[in-house]
């Protein structure tokens, strides 16, 4: 992991050919084994087909032998990669060096989970790759090997626009290494496949662990990497457009306070998506605490005072108030929309309100690692342009200031 | 009993300002509308977000937050954290459509009860003007 402070030209970048005749799988994967054979990563933490065939999970493997049914191209996300690398790292680094193949949105939410000290990147090698996106798990549920087989030729064709992914990974716009944003932090090597030589796919190295990890298996950095570059911004700003779209349309469809409870009006409280999300890491959250149930007496109290009440009274505190607390940290993966059993677009709002509270705080989940959680810090005399005029009526009376 | 509409606001006011600002208002018999349910806390920053979405999801027509002007804070740095919390619930707010407006955050000093009177007269006929809470009359939420 490093952070750089390259500028959004074209940066001056090698990359290590790889062939793809085994597929984009089999030549990561014959890459990530030479690495466990020279002792460079202790171990591996990818994701793995289970044996039933028709799932993947994260496994850490030491094994190289066990490596035959991972995936690091696995068409689908049932656990967010950061939750996983969390869950061996939290207590501090490990005596072992992890190489973690995750994708771009699981580093970002890897990196969220640092600042939130849920996870120690010390001793932690980040692979990350180009993206297509993830097929929805209800999909893929209905036909596994239609997917896996659909999801190979996306790969091969490299069509990584395809209506068939996640709603949030069709309008994600950071599906690669951040090279078209400032300032941003690296994975140590990224394996890219878009807009590289025919068969072929790259790996690039970002920091001196990167570059040590292809120097000691003998990857000769041999070749450019300007045609990746100019077709990662090219996909990236397409999907930026789309993006710009979906959230005007998603506006006019949920907001207002008519609408907007409607969008959440299927929920049934069972709070998977708090579950599931990756930067959602309190032990206890405060709405499954004692906090939020009430005796006989509150509950009458209130439907006497309404009129009526509902009986999952304070199932829209749960999705706001989640929002007042991860929403800055929200990186879009889309997996609380995956675990939602109600289909509701979860995902697609969390997403949509977020890029507007990360963009107030001029600040965007999982891009550095040494920008400080927004509501940690202030501001006393310069504070933010946003932040003011959001507390305008305060300003308007002259008082602040 | 009339059927105008009466704005009730859930005023959380910092002990050290705000809250010593409304008794200064009181013992100077300055008149106010008694619209404010006040909620005495020990500093703005005291004020979960949570707490006001409550709040406006149980029907209060409006919310308002009380604390030190900024560098007065008893705490030094609360009523600064207060002010970004305020901005990302007003952000959420307005993203997903459910009038910032009903939130506000306002600086009261220990020794401006006129401007706690003008400030609280000021919130209440504005909210009165907005109507009441939208979801107050909604039995789903």
């Amino acid at each position: 992991m490093v952070s750089g402070n390259k500028s959004s030209d074209s940066i001056d970048l090698k990359g290590a050919p790889l062939s793809l005749a085994e597929g984009a799988r089999g030549a990561l994967l014959s890459f990530l084994r030479e690495t466990l054979d020279n002792g460079l990563l202790d171990a591996l933490l990818i994701p793995m087909k289970v044996p039933a065939g028709d799932s993947y999970a994260w496994v850490l493997v030491k094994d190289k032998s066990l490596l035959e049914d991972a995936n690091p191209f696995a068409p689908i996300m049932p656990v967010q990669g950061a939750r996983a690398l969390s869950s061996i790292t939290k207590h501090g680094a490990p005596d072992l060096r992890i190489g973690a193949v995750l994708r771009p949105c699981e580093q970002r939410a890897a990196i969220e989970l640092c600042k939130l000290k849920q996870l120690d990147m010390e001793k932690v090698v980040f692979i990350t790759l180009d993206c297509p996106g993830v097929i929805p798990l209800k999909d893929w549920f209905s036909d596994p090997e239609k997917g896996e087989t659909q999801f190979q030729q996306l790969l091969e064709k490299g069509d990584f626009l395809s209506p068939q992914m996640r709603p949030v990974c069709q309008i994600c716009d950071k599906m690669s290494a951040p090279i078209d944003v400032d300032n941003a932090t690296f994975p140590d090597i990224h394996f890219a496949l878009l807009g590289v030589p025919e068969n072929k796919g790259l790996l690039i190295p970002f920091s001196d662990i990167g570059n040590e990890l292809l120097e000691k298996t003998g990857q000769a950095l041999s070749s450019d990497t300007q045609t990746w570059q100019s077709k990662v911004k090219e996909i990236n700003a397409q999907k930026c457009g789309k993006r710009k779209t979906a959230h005007e349309k998603l506006d006019k469809e949920i907001s207002g306070p008519e609408k907007f409870p409607k969008a959440f009006a299927f929920c049934i409280n069972c709070h998977n998506c708090m579950r599931v999300c990756p930067v959602c890491y309190c032990q206890k959250c405060y709405f499954d605490s004692e906090m939020l149930k009430h005796s006989a007496d509150t509950y009458l109290e209130r439907s006497m005072k309404k009129g009526s009440l509902w009986f999952k009274p304070d199932s829209l505190l749960f999705q706001i108030g989640r929002l007042s607390h991860m929403s800055l940290s929200c990186v879009s993966c889309g997996t609380c929309q995956d675990a939602c059993p109600m289909d509701i677009i979860v995902g697609q709002v969390f997403a949509f309100s977020s890029d507007q509270t990360q963009q107030a705080f001029e600040y965007a989940a999982g891009r550095n690692l040494d920008e400080t959680l927004p509501m940690r810090i202030y501001q006393e005399d310069k504070e933010l342009p946003e932040v003011c005029s959001m507390c305008k009526d305060v300003l308007e009376s002259g008082e602040d200031q | 009993m009339s059927d105008t509409f009466e704005p009730r606001i859930v005023g959380f006011f910092c002990k050290w300002c705000t809250y010593a600002g409304a008794d200064l208002a009181g013992t100077s018999r300055l008149q106010y509308p008694p619209n404010v349910l006040p909620i005495r806390v020990m500093c703005s920053s005291r004020v979960d977000p949570v707490f006001l979405i409550t709040a406006y999801l149980r029907g209060a027509d409006a919310v308002l937050i009380g604390g030190c002007h900024p560098g007065d804070c008893h705490y030094i740095e609360g009523n600064y954290y207060t002010r970004r919390r305020m901005a990302m619930m007003k952000t959420i707010f307005e993203s997903l459509g459910l009038e910032p407006e009903r939130l506000r955050l306002s600086w009261i000093s220990a020794s401006e009860g006129p401007r706690f009177a003008s400030v609280i007269t000021e919130y209440t006929e504005n909210t009165r003007k907005k109507g009441p809470n939208p979801v107050k009359s909604k039995v789903f939420i």
